[in-house]
């Protein structure tokens, strides 16, 4: 069903949130690389236009949720998998870039989800430790205790009390 | 009190259709509300009639607005209201506001919902008839002192619970003395938002206790039978996930006990309808009362699949003054059915609510295999409303069998376009200490490693699909492609056309 490409060998590195990595070889020749084999991948389609991949007999439903330039979200059977690709010299230039960054010193606490800021259990100036309750987060009927996940000084608060918040909205800016 | 023969559904979602499924096959006529943050939700599809709440007259959401209901029914003279769960089902003030405008609720009296639904006074009638209970504050708590008091006297862990809670809101565990009095105001908070009443009491905290609830059913003719139990005990911050009856603690003879000290319960508040009594079972067999919820419940179908019995029918049936024909010793439980809520919830980050359009849906349906659903493709998941989606309740002639029957609905159940509990309720039956009956209300925190399942190569096929979909984006950037189709989602043929146009 797919016309092999007329390129050459063009590797890939899929690396996952954990710096786990993945390497293909040419991925558009159907074959995942294992040990010495190389073992087909089949693409099919239902009825209902959900996406499967069969490999070694079994069937995964395979979903991509988001994509921000070469960063995925996947779902695999409904699970996510948040996944990065990157060619050999692109991948060499991440890593060198990683070590020479420095560590950044302020802690961006996000909201995990939409909803209301009902509380603030902290003001600007504040020293707070790690796993303090920072604000109350109200979303689908529940209360949300957003804590920090370091020790530091509360550099910013960026929301007011009753304030509607979106998911991955920067709540409060902690300084280490 | 006269036949029925037309119900307002004052609620929405999957609930809603269940109803209206049992009213078609009895001939009873069914009215649906239609509110302007749902105005094309699947649950209308089923109504014979819907009345329109899409204007906003009021603060007060559609399905808590006591008077517009009330009006809607007496403008449409509708016979009855079944008032599903949540919303107005536990609400004295509605029950009684029927009774006084000749409208049947098909649920309790105005009375026995409103001293079972107050779990101080619950309590009270329960240890006035020797039923078990655990100890506590014996009424509401005043001040932060008073509860600080009160959890030194009973003893670290304890709970505080809303006097006019439930499902599981208003709820908090309090391992020790310095967040005692935080704890107490936070709770007290969360009962004034969610229930207008900041009243709290407390109670000495169990350690792995099983949730264990029974079914209970009474008629206005002195009739009462309890319909064996359902085990709730796979828990997350007190809410239900994963639920199955029977329940693999209970010997013939606790059954039985408990069985009787339930319908105690109902007797000593008149109950007529259907209701569920709920339990904590400890370790060593001992039970406490917990309360009695008078309404049906989100779970009911599992008492269905092993008793055979139509639980909404009953309701109805009792609420038009029928005879309860069933004697307790027809009662037999028979296989086994799990049950569990599909949520738009992100297990991957702590369960957070997850909105968005149902894009496609697939499941299969069939005589042991049920699914329950207020959702359908094109469906909206907004955050006005409750996340849970859908049921799917399944059954086997043991419970062996039931979670592999399953867990095999599980894997054909394929939703799109939102993130759902599918994996987690995977994980759940795939655990061993699942498998063998080992649970407990802190399974999901103590004995679960991983709150989602995951099959051996799944990470390397997501590697996998990001990785040729990148191959196949950027050959087309290569050559300076016009990309008509950026946005749609990857299809096989999609991704044939463009391979073949490089």
């Amino acid at each position: 069903m797919f016309s092999k490409s007329k390129k050459g060998k063009q590797k890939f590195i899929a690396c996952t949130d954990k710096n786990k990595k993945y390497e293909f070889a040419n991925p558009k020749e159907l074959y995942i690389k294992q040990g010495k084999e190389n073992i087909p991948i089949e693409i099919v389609s239902d009825k209902k236009g959900f996406v499967y991949i069969i490999w070694k007999k079994k069937k995964y439903q395979v979903e991509i949720i988001e994509k921000n330039q070469n960063q995925y979200e996947v779902l695999v059977n409904g699970v996510s998998y948040p996944i990065t690709v990157e060619s050999p010299f692109s991948y060499k230039r991440r890593k060198f870039l990683a070590k020479s960054k420095e560590q950044s010193k302020v802690e961006r606490i996000q909201a995990p989800m939409p909803g209301k800021i009902v509380e603030f259990l902290v003001e600007e100036d504040q020293e707070v430790k790690e796993g303090e309750p920072l604000l109350i987060l109200e979303a689908m009927k529940m209360q949300n205790e957003i804590v920090s996940n370091i020790q530091g000084k509360i550099n910013k608060i960026n929301f007011n009390l009753e304030d509607n918040v979106m998911k991955d909205d920067v709540l409060i800016e902690v300084e280490k | 009190m006269k036949k029925i023969n037309s119900i307002l559904i004052a609620n929405r979602g999957e609930i809603a259709i269940r109803i209206s499924e049992t009213a078609r096959k009895m001939g009873i006529k069914t009215f649906g509300i239609k509110t302007s943050k749902e105005p094309g939700a699947y649950y209308l599809q089923f109504m014979d009639e819907i009345i329109d709440f899409t204007e906003q007259i009021s603060e007060i959401p559609e399905f808590l607005d006591i008077d517009r209901i009330i009006y809607a029914v007496k403008e449409h003279n509708i016979d009855s209201v079944h008032p599903g769960y949540g919303y107005l089902a536990e609400n004295p003030y509605f029950a009684q506001k029927c009774k006084d405008e000749k409208i049947i609720f098909i649920g309790p009296s105005p009375d026995s919902i409103y001293k079972l639904g107050n779990k101080t006074i619950a309590k009270q009638l329960a240890s006035s008839h020797k039923v078990p209970l655990l100890e506590g504050s014996n009424g509401n708590i005043r001040n932060p002192k008073h509860a600080k008091q009160l959890a030194n006297k009973i003893g670290y862990p304890v709970i505080l619970k809303a006097a006019s809670g439930g499902g599981g809101r208003g709820m908090r565990i309090v391992e020790k003395e310095e967040d005692i009095e935080k704890m107490f105001r936070m709770a007290q908070n969360e009962a004034e938002k969610a229930f207008a009443d900041p009243s709290v009491f407390m109670e000495k905290y169990v350690r792995n206790p099983r949730h264990i609830e029974f079914q209970i059913l009474a008629d206005h003719h002195g009739n009462i039978i309890h319909l064996g139990e359902r085990e709730c005990s796979i828990q997350r911050k007190h809410q239900k996930l994963i639920e199955e009856s029977p329940s693999i603690a209970l010997s013939a003879e606790l059954r039985q006990k408990m069985g009787e000290s339930a319908i105690n319960i109902a007797k000593a508040s008149n109950y007529r309808n259907a209701g569920t009594v709920e339990f904590l079972l400890d370790e060593t067999g001992n039970y406490y009362f917990m309360e009695m919820n008078t309404r049906i419940q989100v779970e009911h179908p599992v008492t269905e699949m092993v008793t055979g019995f139509d639980l909404v029918e009953w309701q109805i049936k009792i609420a038009q003054d029928e005879k309860l024909d069933i004697k307790q010793k027809d009662v037999k439980l028979k296989g086994w059915a799990i049950e569990c809520r599909i949520n738009a919830e992100d297990v991957q980050s702590g369960f957070t609510p997850n909105l968005g359009t149902i894009e496609k849906l697939s499941y299969s349906k069939g005589k042991n295999c049920r699914f329950d659903t207020g959702i359908t493709e094109g469906s909206n998941v907004t955050p006005n409303f409750d996340s849970m989606l859908a049921k799917l309740i399944c059954y086997g002639e043991n419970r062996e069998k039931a979670i592999a029957s399953t867990l095999s609905a599980l894997n054909k159940l394929q939703i799109q376009g939102i993130k759902t509990t599918i994996p987690f309720c995977k994980a759940v039956l795939n655990h061993p200490k699942f498998k063998s009956g080992d649970i407990s209300t802190s399974f999901i925190a103590k004995d679960m490693d991983q709150l989602y399942h995951q099959e051996k190569d799944e990470e390397m096929i997501a590697a996998f699909w990001a990785a040729l979909n990148y191959n196949v984006e950027l050959e087309t950037e290569d050559k300076t492609y016009v990309d008509y189709e950026k946005g749609k989602s990857m299809t096989p043929w999609l991704m044939n056309k463009r391979l073949k146009s490089l």
